[in-house]
Parts: C-alpha cells; structure tokens; sequence
C-alpha cells in the first residue's frame, strides 16, 4: 500500500476555537480510514480540508506527492458524500448523477452507461428519471454515492453519511460501504461519531478528540490496546482505573494487587502511577474468594444477547465494575471476579492536555 | 342547527367584504351620475375611461412604474441576499435589522423623508422621484422573500457542485439560481403589488402634472368623483380577481399533472 494523502502539521482555528492542532496523518491508497470522535473533536473540520473546503491555517495537504493545500475542490481528485446528502432538488436522479460529468464535458453516451453502472452499483436500476424528493432517506443516500463515484475519484470522502438513516438501514449500508470499496478499489475517508459504525467497516480508526489524534490503529489495536483512557472510554463499555505498578507484571488497583502482562519493558516501571482498562465482558464472575476479589451485584440489566451488571467490589474504595455476562446472577448476591492478565490493559497517565495526544511516527 | 349557524355566519362574513366591491361594481354600470340610484343599464363611463386622457395616463404611469421598481428592486434585493450569505452571522444580523426598519416605518414618514431629501439635492419632483421611491421602498420586500431561500442547505448544495468540478459560476448559475427562484419571483410579485397599492410615498414624491392611479382617484374626490373612475376600480378589481385566480388554479393543475406521470 503506497501513500495517497499526507497532512502535516495542520492546524485550523475558528474565531478563537482551536479546531485542529498541528494534526499529522498519512492516508495510504485503498484503505478505508474513519475519523472517529464526539462532536467538536476537529474529525469533519479534517475532511473538509482534504475536500478543499476549509483553508487550514497552517501546515500543508498532499495528495499523491504533490502539494494541494491551495488547489480549490473542482480541482481535486476526490468526491464527497455530504451528511445531508446534498443532491440538488430540482434535477432527477440520472441528472444528479450526470452533473460532475456534464461538468467535465464527457459524450452524452458514456453519460448514460455511467449512470446505468452507477444506479446497478447502488442497487437502483431504473430509477433515472424520478425526482429526488420522491426517493427515500436511504435511497437518496444511494444516489448521492453514485453521484460521487461516477467521477472516479481516487479518495471518496463520506460525512457521516449514515448518520440520517435508521438502525435497519445503517447496518445494512454498512456493508453496502465495504463492498462498493472493495469493487471500486478506492480509498475511503470516512466520518463518524458511531464507535461500532468504525470498528465494523475501518482498516485503519483514526481516533480524535479535542483536535488532537488520539490514536491510529486497526480496529483490534484501538479496542483492544487503547493507548489512554479516552480512547478507551470512547470505544466501547470499560472499566477505567487509577493504579500503581507494584513491579513487573503486576499492578495494585483501589489496594488490589492484579497480574499483568505489562512491565519496565513497555515503560511502566514500578511504582508508576497508570491508567487500566478491563472491558466489562473479560470479568469473568467465579464464587467468591476464589477470583481476585470479591463483591456484590448492585444492579442487572438484560440488554439482548446477554446482561449487563454492575457490581461494588468489597475491598478497596468501593469502586463500582461493569461487567457482561451471558448469565443471569441476582442483585444481592456475592461474586468472585476474576481477570486474566491480558485483558488488563495498562496506559500511561496523560500529564498535560497537550500530552494527550501521542506522537504517531510518519 | 350548528350547520345552519355556520353558514348564516359565513354569509354575513362574506357581505361585509364584497357587498362594497359589488356596490361598486353596480353604480360603474349605471347610467346616471347619481351614487344613489341606478337608473339603466350603460357603458358610457367605460367609454369616458377609455376616453380621459388623464386617466390613461394614470394608469400607463402605475404599471411602467411598478414594473420598473419591482424588477430593479428585486435585482438590487436578490445580489444584497447573495452579498449577505458571504458575511458574518453578526453582520448579517445588524443588515437584516437594518432592512426591516423602513418596513416597519409608517409611509408618511418615509414619505416625507424622500422628498425632502428630493428636495435637500435639487432632484425635481416627477416620475423618476416616484421611481426612484418606490424601487427604495420595495427592496426590503425583496431581501425579505428571497433570503430564506438562501441558507446553510444551499451552501452545502454549492459545495457539492464545487465538489463535483463545477467553477464557481457554474455552480451559482445552475444550482444556486433555481434555488432562489420562488423567492425572487415571489419578492418581484410582492414588490408589484406594494408598488401599484401606494398613495402616501408616491404623494408626496409625485410633484405636479403626473398622477398615479391613486393619486388621481384621490385628487378627484376634491373636485367631486365621476362615475368613470368607478369604471376604472372595477377594471382593477377584475384584472386582479383574474390573475389571483390563474395564480391559484394553474399550481394546482401542474401538481396533478406531476402527480399522474410517477
């Protein structure tokens, strides 16, 4: 995989918000990134520089090598799929399609194949003459995908395209989104807020909060090995903790000691102060005083495929653990809990807001 | 018996309105000068409308001006909307106060206000003055009609033709221009009606020897009004009820005819 676009040191402030600060990100070809964060974490602001929409106040953007920070967006090589969609109301489906190709002045023939293909692509064969508002929110969503891709953009941008779309239907344009990647083979940047929309559909998450990059990752890596506790926080349900490596492979929570399988190797030399992570579904629930520690089950809920329930450990400051578990335990009753030592993720305290952000190696 | 009292209700309604206008009507048919009693059947007081000079070129004067007025305002109206989109929000607001201020101001005081400003610059009274009034007083119309038309929708459809390689005026011609369209139409249609309704303005800005249609009806109730005047009301009235029912009727038919090719 060679790399498509690169953005270094890009920063962009609004009024006297700092959107984005010196944010540095390699996109390689054929790769499906999603920028993840809350609102107001800069990830749409980063879009809409790669589209040429916003002028980033310092840093540079390039695409294929070559410097495009300057070029306007009818210049670029990449398409958008606007949150809104977008599609202009007072033309059909086949003339929103066109329109990018009228523009760039293409025989009226290869018009009308392209939008054949494109309409096929997206599951709406013969749709060419309704008028956009007679489509519905999902179908709409579907034209505005072939208006773009019948440019053949080498990047498509896509804002939180499902944002507007019922739970159904955005599972099921999910899969659509992964297998138009595939079939097209191009590089998709993609926008959400939507945790399990990036985990599901993403080769690369990139995580942002605060205009900073939070981390970089495949799915796995970002749920699995979060490297602080907001990323941790954001995806998914856990567990987050204060600790103190005791020595290596072992660390004291709230004055319970925990084996682990991290240590001065990656840096968390004893007596280090720590952030831990333990997802709710890696306690394991066994009687009690044979886990780690013990406790009680103050709360249960069934949430679908199992249940989800709180539980106030004994020793220690009393902290309240969220479990999950395909079986059913009555609020009252006391419990073993135990982890295994690599579903206990150690990261490293943040000491200053700017230190929140990780340096990611270009 | 709740019906009954409905419909006598609506009937009464409806009295109130158009018995005036229908009075009206009647005494421009009558053949005596008499506004109390309706003598025969006649159309000499058309035929003295048609005939009056001052009266033709009454109404020469109101509908050129309002013509003129409404499309220069809604020209000038339709770029301030344009210009407005590329500001600030808090410019847009401090504008936008602005522009509501001479609507909400009584007439006579703009009235006055324009033609001493005439006057204060040495523009003789006259149809330009009127003109130039009239275009003034219809662009807050315009602004206010065509600038909901514009809004964050519309700039994201303008990013989306950017998007798709349009220059930007290739964008503004094909996707911003239809956009607009209702509103400007709407703001010219506004601007027409506000422009052939006014006495006070056009009054006070008219000098002498030029009359539009209510000008004229209002000089004449001086000297004592003639019957061909109630003529030319009726003729009004009825090019009115006319256009308003074109306006409503054809909307609807088109939607069926949309309705029926899906």
């Amino acid at each position: 995989m060679s790399e498509l676009i690169r953005l270094e040191n890009i920063s962009k402030s609004f009024e006297d918000t700092n959107v984005l600060n010196n944010i540095n990100l390699t996109i390689n070809e054929n790769e499906f990134v999603t920028l993840l964060g809350p609102s107001g974490c800069g990830k749409t602001t980063t879009l809409r520089i790669i589209g040429g929409f916003v002028q980033p106040d310092s840093g540079r953007v390039y695409f294929d090598g070559k410097d495009i920070t300057d070029l306007p967006p009818n210049k670029r090589n990449v398409n958008t799929v606007f949150q809104n969609y977008a599609l202009f109301p007072h033309m059909t489906v086949g003339e929103n399609i066109a329109f990018g190709l009228r523009v760039s002045g293409k025989p009226e023939q290869y018009i009308k194949d392209k939008i054949k293909y494109a309409l096929n692509l997206v599951n709406l064969n013969g749709f060419e003459n309704r008028r956009i508002d007679r489509m519905s929110g999902g179908q709409q969503q579907r034209i505005a995908m072939a208006r773009a891709i019948v440019n053949e953009p080498r990047v498509l941008l896509l804002d939180e395209p499902l944002g507007a779309l019922d739970l159904k239907l955005r599972q099921e344009m999910q899969y659509e989104l992964v297998r138009l990647k595939n079939e097209l083979g191009i590089t998709f940047i993609y926008v959400t807020h939507d945790q399990e929309e990036a985990l599901t559909m993403s080769d690369t998450v990139v995580v942002m909060n605060n205009g900073l990059i939070q981390q970089m990752g495949t799915p796995e890596e970002i749920y699995n090995e979060p490297e602080n506790a907001f990323v941790a926080d954001f995806i998914g349900d856990s567990n987050i903790l204060s600790g103190r490596m005791v020595r290596d492979k072992l660390v004291n929570i709230n004055g319970v000691d925990f084996p682990c399988i991290d240590g001065s190797d990656n840096g968390f030399l004893p007596g280090r102060e720590v952030d831990v992570v333990i997802r709710p579904e890696d306690i394991d629930i066994v009687p009690p005083g044979q886990g780690i520690l013990n406790g009680t089950i103050i709360s249960k809920l069934f949430i679908g495929v199992h249940y989800e329930m709180l539980v106030k450990s004994e020793t220690g400051s009393g902290f309240e653990w969220l479990l999950q578990n395909y079986d059913s335990y009555d609020v009252g009753e006391k419990i073993g809990m135990y982890v295994k030592p690599e579903n206990i993720q150690i990261m490293h305290k943040p000491k200053s807001e700017a230190e929140q952000a990780i340096e990611l190696d270009l | 018996m709740k019906k009954a009292f409905s419909s006598i209700y609506m009937v009464i309604m409806m009295l109130f309105l158009y018995l005036p206008i229908v009075t009206l009507v009647v005494l421009s048919f009558n053949e005596s000068k008499s506004m109390a009693k309706f003598t025969r059947f006649s159309l000499k007081w058309y035929e003295e409308m048609l005939g009056s000079r001052m009266i033709m070129s009454a109404i020469k004067n109101t509908f050129t001006i309002a013509i003129l007025a409404a499309l220069i305002a809604t020209i000038i109206g339709t770029l301030a909307v344009i210009g407005l989109d590329a500001m600030t929000v808090r410019s847009q607001n401090i504008l936008l106060g602005f522009n509501n201020i001479p609507m909400l101001n009584a007439d006579i005081v703009t009235g006055i206000a324009l033609m001493l400003s005439f006057l204060l610059f040495g523009v003789s009274l006259g149809y330009k003055t009127i003109l130039f009034s009239h275009i003034t007083f219809c662009i807050p119309y315009v602004i206010l009609s065509v600038r909901p038309r514009m809004n964050k929708y519309t700039d994201t459809l303008f990013e989306a033709a950017l998007d798709l390689g349009a220059s930007r005026g290739y964008a503004f011609r094909k996707i911003i221009m239809p956009e607009l369209w209702p509103g400007i139409t709407s703001g010219f249609l506004l601007s027409f009606t506000m422009s052939v309704d006014d006495f006070i303005i056009t009054h006070f800005t008219r000098g002498a020897g030029i009359n539009t249609i209510s000008t004229l009806i209002y000089s004449q109730v001086k000297v004592g009004i003639r019957p061909s005047l109630f003529a030319l009301s009726t003729v009004i009235f009825a090019v009115a009820l006319i256009v308003l029912l074109v306006v409503n009727i054809l909307p609807g038919r088109r939607a069926k005819r949309a309705a029926l090719e899906v």
